[in-house]
């Protein structure tokens, strides 16, 4: 078994479109682990090796991330594809989570665009040492030294070249090698020949700067390299590469690699970079949490002998049940082991265990400490963490943040419906931003998610997937209801139609609050309600916040204080001051001018800068408030605040205003209160789903 | 039928004009106009770290909470940057007079606020210009008062930006607010001005300085605003709002 400091863990992050689906492929055909090469959108039908769900060959874009090894030189990578697209962004970051250090995949032509910020702060949160490739250096219009400025302007990167591109556009040709001084150029059919050459003379002189930019970067993290800078001794390669890597580890520096994987060239020397800068897992810290002390920060060892201590970051429903993608943080995963699921509690008995490689696997035996491998027949969600049985520790939890748009789906028939809820079950337990519920009312099946690409994809993989055929209804923006004054109540429950009467009365004030989504406070003194009955009243207000009176959605901020009250010796109950309590909190809600509220997103919208008048247009009739605009050269950035429910379908109208040019993010930015003609609009259609229920 | 009398916008146009009554700015020019008139220059000059930036989004507010709305053309600051300071200042104020219900105060003025930014190089006034007419033409936004912050004074053909600048100023009914900023070694002209700023001088109907003293910052005027009242203004150096010592010792 290769020593655990010949390991790479890492993942490919990039904006959609850079061409990180190209390189992976690229980097499995130079590491031998596939014969040929294909297209992400093949014109011979064979997607690209990662892409290995149907719907991402379609659509060019990677949605799971497949972990898949390789080797290179005596190293072991495991690659974590990671999809670019925001609406995934629980993929990323759950693949952020196992990696130990990424590579940053930029456009020559594009740049630094807003995605890949998005990304890039994700892996910052997750604290991933980086280098990054900027690709496509073979297109029209490529000029990596602006990455390499907009990588240390936007991203704030000590971005470094490690290399000079041998000509641009069609003129490319290689790259010079800053640190070897050495001129590659990449020959045979697929580049697979790299062929060592002198500097072209036209080029000394540049590479001569370069290098000692390079150079003077390094020399921070080196007091060796400083010395020999000031000694203006001859630098030996080694102190060089130490320098970087330090640099790196410390996420203070990014070497950046030039190349075009799609002409084949650069992506063996990227891959020397992965293994001459990115840590092995001993370099990396990684903590878990100890469950029996306040989750408690534990360091873990990346020895193989220690007790185990494994994430499952990733499910997949395969041709032989459920496969998990597990990483293993701390001892030995082996077969036939019995390990404990600290989520669960339960026990479970390791069976099959294999290494991926896309859609092929190959079976082992064990999985060490710092390794990335998957189980068979192992039934868990992912992000649970799995341990020798006796301890609790658990990985860091994942931050989830909550659904803004819902939409209602209805399968066609019986076989579909069955289907159907399968592949929810999946989905729900792979991704947990993915929600799914019955809605009582309507008895529709309303699933919820972070955006409507994210719906979509799911509805996708539900058809293709699970032959699930299902219809859907408009979607659904989550709104909420909310107070905007104090009010008071006094309300009392009487019953007395003969057996045991209901009687209590509860009094005091709503308010609204920032604080939560719903406080108690208990302000009653000499006992008017005994303090037994207390617990009843708190849990009758909770029943009413799941449907506001208003138009039924879940209502929020309400602060509710009950001060007085009265109770009957005999016909008080529990029952009787829940009853008071609802009651209370229709009277205390209704004069306490309540509103809908509706989810806010924050847009950016990154277009060239011809089209910025047109782009402000369509936010300004979505009812955004554009916060302002920013200059980025030949792009520029519109930043709004537009409503999620006039959001629908903005690419589309993107797309056609711009010529295709612009692209957008969208994240949840606040929930704020819905101006009053929607507000009627919403109560209208409210009173019509009435009528049609009854 | 009498009109209906709305209690809750009532009670914001009240609070708004209260903020406007006691905002110390107000000692720098009329009580219920702009301080600036139409296709006027006003400036504020300081060294860096002083609280030009501060200064120039309390004059942006001001005309905020006066329902004008304001272009805050940045040079130096990325769009989120610029928010966060007005998020910064509109929170101190709020703190400072204890203002309830800031957040949907803060809403009705979020949409007569834009921001433009430009990479310092990448600026110009037809550029500018182009910008403004396609908002203008969308009727999606109408500055009243726009702020020019990080616009480089020491630059050769500085006047004749400026001079561009008072084209598109009167063209559009606008004032502008330029924040200057200052070296400590920068030589003073006779008007007591900085020479980069002396030169164009002309063109400003109005100068504020920002001047450290002590632990405080001085708020002085160099040209124009009520002139026969010496100012008395100072930035408090926790919040970086304008205060006026005389005003609440006499109070």
């Amino acid at each position: 078994m290769i020593a655990n400091k010949q390991v790479r863990n890492i993942g490919i992050s990039a904006h959609i479109d850079s061409g990180k689906t190209t390189l992976t492929e690229r980097v499995l055909f130079y590491t031998k682990r596939i014969h040929a090469i294909h297209d992400v959108k093949g014109k011979d039908g064979i997607g690209a090796t990662m892409d290995s769900m149907e719907l991402e060959r379609e659509r060019g874009i990677t949605i799971a991330s497949a972990a898949t090894f390789c080797e290179w030189k005596g190293h072991e990578i495991n690659i974590i594809d990671t999809p670019g697209h925001v609406d995934f962004t629980i993929e990323v970051e759950r693949a952020l989570r196992v990696l130990d250090g990424a590579v940053l995949v930029l456009c020559a032509v594009g740049g630094v665009q807003s995605q890949s910020i998005t990304v890039d702060q994700q892996m910052k949160r997750y604290r991933v040492p980086r280098i990054a490739f900027v690709n496509k250096c073979d297109r029209s219009g490529a000029n990596p030294f602006r990455v390499v400025k907009q990588l240390k302007e936007k991203l704030g990167h000590n971005a470094v070249a490690m290399q000079i591109p041998i000509g641009l556009e069609a003129d490319f040709k290689g790259v010079v090698d800053l640190i070897s001084m050495k001129a590659l150029y990449f020959e045979g059919d697929n580049g697979e020949i790299v062929r060592e050459d002198a500097i072209p003379d036209a080029m000394l002189d540049e590479a001569r700067e370069k290098r000692e930019e390079l150079v003077d970067a390094a020399s921070l993290f080196s007091d060796d390299l400083t010395e020999a800078i000031l000694e203006e001794a001859e630098i030996p390669e080694a102190m060089i590469l130490d320098a970087v890597k330090k640099g790196t580890l410390a996420r203070e520096m990014t070497p950046v690699f030039m190349g075009s994987a799609y002409k084949n060239k650069g992506v063996q020397p990227l891959l020397d970079g992965v293994a001459q800068f990115l840590p092995s897992p001993d370099e990396v810290k990684n903590f878990a949490m100890e469950m029996t002390d306040e989750e408690r920060e534990v360091a873990l060892t990346a020895d193989p002998k220690a007790p185990l201590v494994s994430l499952a970051f990733k499910l997949e429903d395969g041709a032989y049940g459920q496969l998990t993608y597990i990483r293993v943080y701390q001892g030995t995963l082996a077969k036939g082991d019995a390990i404990y699921n600290v989520r669960t509690g339960k026990k479970v008995k390791v069976g099959r265990l294999v290494r991926m490689h896309a859609n092929q696997m190959e079976e082992i035996e064990t999985i060490p400490a710092g390794m990335i491998g998957a189980l068979f027949g192992i039934d868990c969600a992912s992000g649970d963490t799995f341990v020798h049985q006796g301890m609790e520790l658990t990985m860091t939890s994942m931050y989830v943040p909550e659904p803004v748009i819902s939409l209602a789906i209805v399968p066609k028939d019986n076989k579909a419906q069955i289907n159907m809820s399968k592949a929810l079950n999946r989905f729900t337990k792979e991704d947990p931003t993915l929600r799914t519920f019955v809605n009582d009312e309507t008895n529709e099946t309303i699933i919820s998610g972070m955006g409507e690409l994210h719906l979509e994809v799911y509805l996708e993989r539900m058809r293709r997937e699970y032959k699930a055929d299902v219809e859907t209804g408009m979607p659904q923006v989550a709104y909420r209801e909310t107070i905007t004054q104090t009010a008071e109540f006094n309300y009392i429950h009487k019953k007395q139609t003969g057996g045991a009467g209901q009687f209590g009365r509860v009094a005091g004030y709503m308010e609204p609050t920032t604080e939560a989504d719903f406080v108690f406070e208990n302000k009653v003194v000499g006992g008017s309600i005994p303090t037994p009955f207390i617990p009843a009243c708190e849990k009758g207000f909770r029943k009413c916040l799941a449907k506001g009176p208003k138009l039924g959605f879940p209502v929020t901020s309400v602060k509710v204080v009950i001060n007085d009250g009265s109770s009957h010796a005999v016909d008080s109950s529990e029952m009787a001051f829940q009853a008071a309590a609802r009651g209370a909190f229709l009277e205390g809600y209704n004069k306490a001018r309540p509103v809908i509220l509706e989810p806010i997103m924050k847009v950016a919208v990154e277009t060239p800068t011809e089209f910025q008048g047109a782009v402000m247009g369509t936010l300004n009739q979505r009812r955004g408030i554009i916060l302002g605009s920013q200059d980025e050269g030949p792009m520029c950035v519109i930043e709004a605040e537009v409503p999620l429910s006039d959001m629908f379908g903005y690419s589309t109208v993107l797309r056609s205003s711009t010529q295709g040019k612009a692209q957008f993010t969208m994240e949840f930015a606040a929930y704020k209160q819905v101006p009053k003609s929607i507000a009627e609009e919403l109560i209208k259609k409210a009173a019509e789903e009435k009528k049609n229920v009854a | 039928m009498a009109d209906v009398i709305h209690l809750r916008e009532r009670f914001f146009s009240m609070l708004k004009k209260d903020l406007i009554f006691r905002n110390p700015l107000r000692v720098m020019g009329n009580d219920h106009e702009d301080i600036l008139p139409v296709g006027g220059f006003g400036a504020v000059l300081a060294r860096a770290g002083l609280g030009k930036t501060s200064l120039l989004v309390q004059l942006a507010l001001d005309g905020l909470l006066r329902g004008r709305n304001v272009l805050h053309v940045s040079l130096a600051d990325p769009v989120r940057k610029v928010c966060l300071w007005y998020e910064e200042v509109f929170r101190n104020i709020a703190a400072q007079y204890d203002l309830q219900q800031m957040d949907q105060m803060w809403e009705t003025l979020l949409p007569h606020r834009l921001i433009m930014t430009f990479k310092k190089g990448g600026f110009s006034v037809p550029k500018l210009e182009e910008r403004l007419s396609d908002i203008a033409e969308q009727d999606i936004f109408l500055p009243r008062i726009m702020l020019i912050d990080g616009l480089p004074f020491e630059a050769d053909d500085i006047a004749e930006t400026l001079s561009d600048l008072k084209g598109l100023a009167e063209a559009y009914g606008l004032n502008i607010w330029f924040a200057v900023r200052t070296h400590r070694d920068d030589p003073v002209g006779e008007d007591g001005m900085p020479v980069t700023v002396s030169r164009v001088a002309g063109m400003f109907d109005v100068a504020f300085q920002l001047k450290p003293d002590g632990k405080a910052v001085l708020v002085q005027t160099l040209k124009g605003g009520k002139e026969e009242v010496p100012s008395t203004l100072v930035l408090d150096p926790s919040t970086m709002l304008v205060k006026n010592p005389a005003a609440s010792q006499s109070a």
